[in-house]
């Protein structure tokens, strides 16, 4: 392997790991705003709890939740860059050995099509041997390349929804209705409060692509107001930590629209992502 | 307020929702694969009872992996339709997360049981692992009832005495 796809190997590994056991600055400051202004004593805890956590995680560089999550991979490409399938071997590599620094959990399934549906088929025993979910390229300007790794567990996509709805030509329709599914995924979540991340599409591709990209992308001190409001409407539900009740049921909400198809039709797609969801890095070359 | 393993059922009788705890003391864990099949052993009375003590015991719905520990949802078909009969069986403390149904919580009651939910907070639990060993159903890897040793878990009573904090 040559030296400029080895560095990324390594980096990608350590992106991982990052991933899987550090909070960002943003989240928790997020945390501490949300613990100071809340006013239910149970939920209080449990957001102190996890903060707690958040630093034993980055402290010992050990996994946040045991659930470390299927790898997804975003690469920004810019226009005066080339990206060889060397460099996508790389990023796969340093994956499966950030699998095996993180611990991740062994998760990955053997056997044919019915034997992994079913789950009959066994476990790997090694963390590396679960493959990443298909890599998302994008075009940027410049000469940057980014690679954002990021790592997403089971509760939230039993709780995901991409789904169409009919927007009327009301922005009020489409925002009612995020907010309608919000509550209802919140409430089911168990490991709030949530960060709502949603992506708008003309396809159930798109608008999971672009869900993806409102994780990578999404911070909570930069928040649109159609985010604030969603967001403030979904605490409105009192679902509150842990489904405790409480005044922190979502802690922010991040929210990509991409183009959309001359028809009274949108395609959404939302995340209700855990309590230390997106768990995210970034390396950039 | 501390509760050791194994448990008493005055003890399990005198918490109340809202509760907050800490758990030390042996625990088994137990999730989707396994805790039907425990279910299955004990209707058969199959059940070896000089391995998995069930009297006083606390179950914790959660995988063992080098990963460390976190709850599963409770409220997985799988898992919550064990919880009377491992109740009835002895078991007095349900450990792991999510809203169980009106049904559950009645079943709870009649034997004396309650449900608390904890934090899926891994890394501060694996700090308060002393000891872990499988006690049954080895083949099914990290999804295996393990026997925890441990000091004090947190958690919230979430559902005991008929009521629900859902």
């Amino acid at each position: 392997m040559e030296r400029y796809e080895a560095d990324i190997r390594e980096r990608i590994k350590m992106a991982l790991v990052q991933a899987g056991t550090c909070f960002s600055c943003d989240k928790k400051a997020a945390y501490q705003q949300a613990v100071e202004a809340e006013s239910n004593q149970q939920a209080r805890w449990v957001l102190e709890t996890i903060l707690e956590n958040a630093e034993i995680a980055e402290k010992t560089s050990f996994p946040l939740c045991d659930d470390t999550g299927i790898p997804h991979v975003l690469v920004e490409i810019g226009k005066e860059r080339s990206v060889s399938g060397k460099v996508l071997e790389a990023i796969h590599l340093g994956i499966a050995d950030g699998l095996g620094a993180l611990p991740g959990r062994p998760m990955a399934l053997t056997g044919d099509d019915i034997q992994r549906l079913e789950q009959s088929g066994g476990l790997a025993e090694d963390p590396a041997a679960l493959v990443p979910a298909p890599v998302l390229l994008k075009m940027t300007e410049g000469s940057q390349l980014r690679i954002h790794v990021l790592l997403l567990g089971g509760g939230p996509a039993i709780r995901a929804k991409t789904y169409r709805l009919f927007h009327k030509h009301d922005i009020a329709v489409v925002k009612e209705e995020i907010i309608d599914w919000a509550i209802e995924a919140a409430s089911q979540l168990g490991c709030t409060p949530c960060t709502l991340a949603i992506g708008i599409g003309r396809s159930h591709y798109e608008a999971a692509a672009y869900m993806l990209e409102a994780q990578a992308y999404g911070s909570y001190d930069q928040q649109s107001e159609l985010e604030r409001e969603i967001t403030s409407r979904v605490n409105n539900s009192k679902v509150g930590a842990l489904g405790l009740h409480g005044d922190t049921t979502v802690l922010g909400t991040f929210l990509k629209v991409g183009p959309q198809r001359a028809s009274g039709v949108r395609i959404v797609s939302l995340r209700p992502c855990c309590c230390f969801e997106p768990r995210k890095a970034t390396v950039m070359l | 307020m501390d509760i050791v393993t194994p448990i008493e059922i005055e003890c399990a009788r005198s918490l109340r929702v809202g509760d907050q705890i800490t758990l030390s003391g042996y625990i088994y864990t137990g999730r989707d694969a396994v805790l039907p099949r425990l279910v299955r052993m004990i209707k058969d009375k199959e059940l070896d009872h000089r391995i998995i003590k069930l009297a006083g015991s606390v179950i914790f719905h959660t995988a063992v992996s080098q990963a460390g520990v976190g709850p599963t949802s409770s409220n997985k078909p799988e898992i919550e339709e064990s919880l009377a009969v491992l109740s009835k069986a002895g078991v007095r403390l349900h450990l792991g997360k999510g809203k169980i149904s009106d049904k559950t919580v009645k079943a709870l009651q009649q034997y004396d049981s309650v449900y608390a939910v904890i934090p899926p907070v891994t890394a501060l639990l694996q700090s308060r692992i002393l000891s872990k060993q499988v006690i049954a159903f080895p083949e099914e890897g990290m999804e295996a009832i393990h026997l925890l040793k441990v000091s004090r878990f947190p958690a919230i009573i979430a559902a005991g005495q008929g009521v629900s904090i859902y």
